[in-house]
């Protein structure tokens, strides 16, 4: 397997949504405080459906990809939906992740997550949470 | 001499006639300057903005003319426009974290490893002449943080050694277990310690305060990386932390040798006896004025640091640093030619950003939630 998946490749290269929203209805921060990897979303929900989210990400180039494909995968999707990812979810939305790489699964599932909680709890994290 | 007879034959490089050194630095980075400016649409955009191809590369004089990279775009997230090489051919990537918590991220590609890896090998045995021996590296091992620059540095260093032991784990250090891993190669290997000033600085303090006095052997060496500017904006003196290594550990001044590089950069500058960091012969620093960086200053003048560096088939590593410093160009007693370089500060308002600055403010908070945790409840007492 190459080491960076074509999906990883793509969304590294070409990313989609990134940026931030303008009074977004609920904004998400998660990162490593060792490692710097961060991602943060900012997204609108209508109906229990997130209409237009972006993305801030810094860190590897796998980290980048996952805060891209997450938003890609969440715009459309319900949080019920969301809320069901698990790292498996993320991988597979990657394409796959070499053994090194596999700890932005756990970042992109708990970020999308963090959306749902704190949309639910009308709540917004200005600094990054610290990722597990 | 050609970049690879540099990289093959480390003590004739650093030892060229200075117009030789000039002729072999300026080629090197003609060469470098010519792929990234051909294969690298962003970097070529910078590149005729400013008017300047390969064939105006003709002498020392005219690496000035090479169009830098504020070293902070490394930092923002669309830093794929940096590369000149695909994703797909990126092997490592290196990162930095410093006080501002955002990471920057240096993507090298198989090419450039390759090189690098070599070029660090090399200078550590051009300088050190260590070829066996223990280390104890007073740093986290590339295991646990398989992505930090100065890990991996002192990593290569590694494999030149019999034996080694990690001594930060889980961010946490404890002085006592390093000196009880000193004790185990007593009588059997010469003893190195490896790791960046502050640590090596937080064992010369437990020693100092219990009142240990040890002596180490005739072949030791001190070797650090990682700057000598505590994250809480503290400083450690040279002078005082050398007299410390040589009342508490009993190496001599000559055998501390300090390095300078940044994650960025593939440049390792590396302190020979004389305490002059040398630029290996493959990179260029190019001091700039302050107030307008497109100004190279003279030797001996103090400005701003630009690291060109002609291993970096990656990206272009010709990079203007946030650091403040100067090159030295008259003759090492040493006997080795070209720069040397002297790091002063970091420029005002930039971060302080390096990995040591990073495991220590990482270091000191564990230490504090370690501190304020609750006890467990006391057992109750039988009777």
């Amino acid at each position: 397997m190459p080491r960076y998946s074509p999906t990883v490749v793509d969304h590294f290269t070409n990313p989609r949504n990134a940026g931030e929203l303008d009074d977004p209805d609920v904004r998400a921060f998660i990162g490593n405080p060792v490692c710097g990897d961060q991602i943060m979303l900012t997204a609108r929900v209508t109906d229990g459906t997130v209409a237009e989210i972006r993305f801030r990400a810094h860190g590897c180039a796998a980290s980048l990809a996952t805060a891209s494909v997450v938003t890609e995968a969440a715009l459309g999707a319900t949080l019920g939906e969301i809320e069901a990812w698990d790292d498996e979810r993320v991988e597979a939305l990657l394409g796959g992740l070499a053994p090194d790489q596999r700890h932005v699964a756990a970042l992109g599932r708990q970020v999308a997550h963090r959306l749902v909680t704190n949309h639910r709890e009308g709540v917004d994290d200005d600094a990054p949470l610290i990722c597990a | 001499m050609e970049l690879a007879a540099m990289l093959g034959c480390p003590d004739v490089a650093f030892r060229q006639p200075e117009s030789e050194w000039e002729a072999s630095v300026t080629a090197a980075m003609r060469g470098a300057f010519a792929e990234h400016a051909e294969h690298n649409a962003f970097y070529r955009a910078q590149c005729e903005a400013a008017g300047v191809g390969a064939e105006d590369i003709d002498t020392l004089a005219d690496l000035v003319k090479i169009p830098l990279l504020p070293v902070r775009m490394f930092k923002q997230p669309d830093a794929h426009v940096l590369m000149t090489a695909p994703l797909t051919e990126v092997e490592l990537e290196i990162r930095s974290t410093g006080t501002g918590g955002v990471p920057s991220v240096a993507r090298r590609d198989v090419k450039t490893v390759s090189r690098v890896m070599t070029a660090i090998f090399t200078q550590y045995r051009e300088f050190f002449q260590v070829g066996k021996g223990a280390g104890l590296f007073l740093c986290p091992s590339t295991a646990e943080t398989p992505e930090m620059g100065m890990v991996k540095a002192f990593n290569v260093l590694n494999g030149l050694l019999d034996d080694h032991a990690y001594i930060v784990r889980d961010y946490a250090f404890d002085p006592e277990e390093a000196l009880g891993q000193l004790d185990k190669w007593e009588e059997s290997m010469t003893r190195h310690i490896i790791g960046p000033p502050f640590l090596v600085g937080r064992l010369l303090r437990y020693l100092e305060l219990e009142d240990i006095a040890l002596k180490l052997d005739p072949e030791s060496l001190v070797v650090t990386l990682g700057g000598w500017k505590r994250y809480t904006g503290e400083s450690i003196g040279r002078e005082e932390f050398n007299a410390k290594i040589e009342k508490y550990l009993g190496i001599p001044a000559d055998r501390v040798r300090d390095m300078y590089g940044m994650i960025e950069s593939n440049m390792l500058a590396v302190e020979c006896e004389h305490h002059r960091k040398h630029v290996p012969p493959w990179s260029y620093i190019s001091i700039r004025d302050v107030e307008n960086t497109d100004v190279e200053l003279a030797p001996g003048k103090t400005g701003v640091i630009a690291l060109m560096d002609a291993l970096s088939t990656g990206y272009p590593a010709f990079i203007l640093s946030e650091d403040v410093g100067e090159v030295d160009h008259t003759p090492c007693p040493c006997g080795r030619t070209g720069q040397t370089v002297s790091f002063r500060r970091r420029l005002q308002g930039a971060e302080l950003g390096c990995c040591a600055v990073s495991i220590e403010k990482f270091i000191d908070s564990q230490e504090i939630v370690a501190e304020c945790e609750i006890p467990a409840a006391a057992a109750p007492v039988e009777g």
